[in-house]
């Protein structure tokens, strides 16, 4: 039963992230203030130790998003891999026992994942300034906290 | 007792045993497609072959627009359409004339291109097309309007507006196209200064601007000099304007200065394009 609501969940989440990705925050279609919506979400979704996911569904979110958002095939399923091979990694390491830590782990999934797409588009000749990344991964941060909120209650209705 | 475990069978706080052999082909895998990707551009006719999905979001993110704007011309009224077709019946009549003097202007450079054999051809052939949302997509600023393949739209074609050079069609799908402004970072395009000075190419810095990195020093260009396209390459046709020069920065070189050009044309949502088309 619990499956079913997070896999709803992330249905839900992925429509709302293709729409946002596409109208900026709130309608400010500043770049430097746009989200990356879907590290949030698969950030999010990871963290919550979700059932469901493993790293071939992974895999084809990543070729979903190429799809609708992104600029080059196969780029966003090896971001979404390398969140879950980090958090694994992590989770092998530390033991998360406060909303603190978890949200700091949030943080820093965020911070490589944004370091894997501006290592991967640098290598395929897509420009993207570093300075901006770091914007925007703290407006990502701010994003997965609000996905995190939904995600919680509605997997507890 | 407590025995002691070996390395290889430590297990700390998660006792899940990690997919590795799939982490590893799936990682590959992943990079073999972004390779075969940037060489082949597989992406761009996945999208085009994919718009089916695509499309309806591009309408969705229209609609609210689309119904304002629908909305705003049913509440019109009378006097103020009569207003707007007496200042269009103004600005036609103005038009009418300029056409008349650019006709006899052409005929003249006919005559002269004939006297001097000068063969190449300025006409430009388009097709009018309307700026939609959405302008951001996924943290990259871009340019969606409102004609596709559908309408003979090509990858690669130039887009102008009436102040000059706009940018350029990436991607097609059967209703709407993507064009990557002339002020993105992947954007380079041939030009000449308009008195027919310096051959240069221009890099989109994706700050609203355009450059050159490099300019020799013991080249004259000053401020408020403008930039047209040199139609170098055949793909844009010669003469459209670009810019004009704002700054003149050294680098660190003493020999070479950094040329910041700002764009002529400001595309803005739901205003007027023409796509040239791409001579066959």
């Amino acid at each position: 039963m619990e499956q079913k609501k997070e896999r709803t969940s992330l249905v839900i989440l992925f429509l709302t992230s293709i729409i946002f990705s596409n109208i900026g925050i709130f309608g400010i279609e500043n770049v430097a203030l746009m989200p990356n919506y879907f590290i949030a979400l698969i950030t999010a979704f990871t963290l919550n130790k979700s059932s469901f996911l493993n790293i071939y569904i992974l895999v084809i979110i990543g070729l979903i998003v190429d799809i609708f958002v992104g600029e080059l095939l196969g780029q966003y399923g090896l971001i979404f891999i390398c969140i879950y091979l980090v958090h694994f990694i992590i989770q092998k390491m530390l033991v998360i026992k406060t909303t603190l830590q978890l949200f700091s782990l949030g943080f820093f999934l965020i911070l490589c994942s944004f370091l894997v797409l501006w290592a991967t588009s640098l290598s395929h000749g897509l420009f993207i300034s570093f300075n901006l990344l770091f914007i925007q991964s703290i407006f990502t941060f701010i994003t997965y906290l609000i996905f995190n909120i939904f995600i919680k209650k509605f997997t507890k209705n | 007792m407590a025995t002691k475990l070996s390395r290889g069978h430590l297990k700390l706080f998660n006792r899940d045993s990690f997919p590795l052999v799939s982490f590893v082909i799936l990682f590959i895998l992943c990079l073999v497609m972004m390779g075969v990707d940037y060489r082949q551009q597989i992406l761009k006719k996945i999208k085009s072959k994919f718009s089916i999905v695509t499309s309806p979001i591009t309408y969705l993110i229209n609609l609210p627009a689309d119904i304002f704007i629908n909305s705003k011309d049913n509440f019109i009224s009378k006097t103020l359409l009569k207003e707007k077709i007496e200042a269009l019946e103004q600005a036609n009549h103005i038009l009418t004339i300029a056409v008349q003097e650019n006709k006899l202007l052409k005929s003249e450079n006919k005559l002269l291109r004939n006297t001097l054999k000068i063969k190449k051809d300025f006409n430009l052939v388009g097709k009018v097309a309307e700026i939609i949302l959405p302008n951001v997509k996924n943290g990259h600023s871009i340019i969606t309007i409102n004609k596709g393949s559908k309408n003979n739209i090509k990858i690669g074609s130039a887009v102008i507006n009436n102040a000059g050079l706009v940018g350029q069609i990436i991607n097609t799908s059967k209703k709407y196209s993507e064009v990557l402004p002339i002020t993105s970072e992947d954007y380079a395009v041939p030009a000449i200064m308009d008195n027919n000075k310096e051959n240069v190419i221009l890099y989109g810095n994706g700050n609203g601007g355009l450059e050159i990195p490099l300019f020799p020093v013991s080249s004259s260009i000053l401020v408020n000099d403008n930039f047209v396209t040199s139609g170098a390459g055949g793909l844009y046709p010669k003469g459209i304007n670009i810019g004009r020069v704002v700054e003149i920065k050294p680098t660190t070189s003493p020999k070479f200065n950094s040329i910041m050009i700002t764009p002529v044309s400001q595309p803005t949502t739901f205003t007027q394009i023409t796509v040239i088309n791409i001579k066959e």
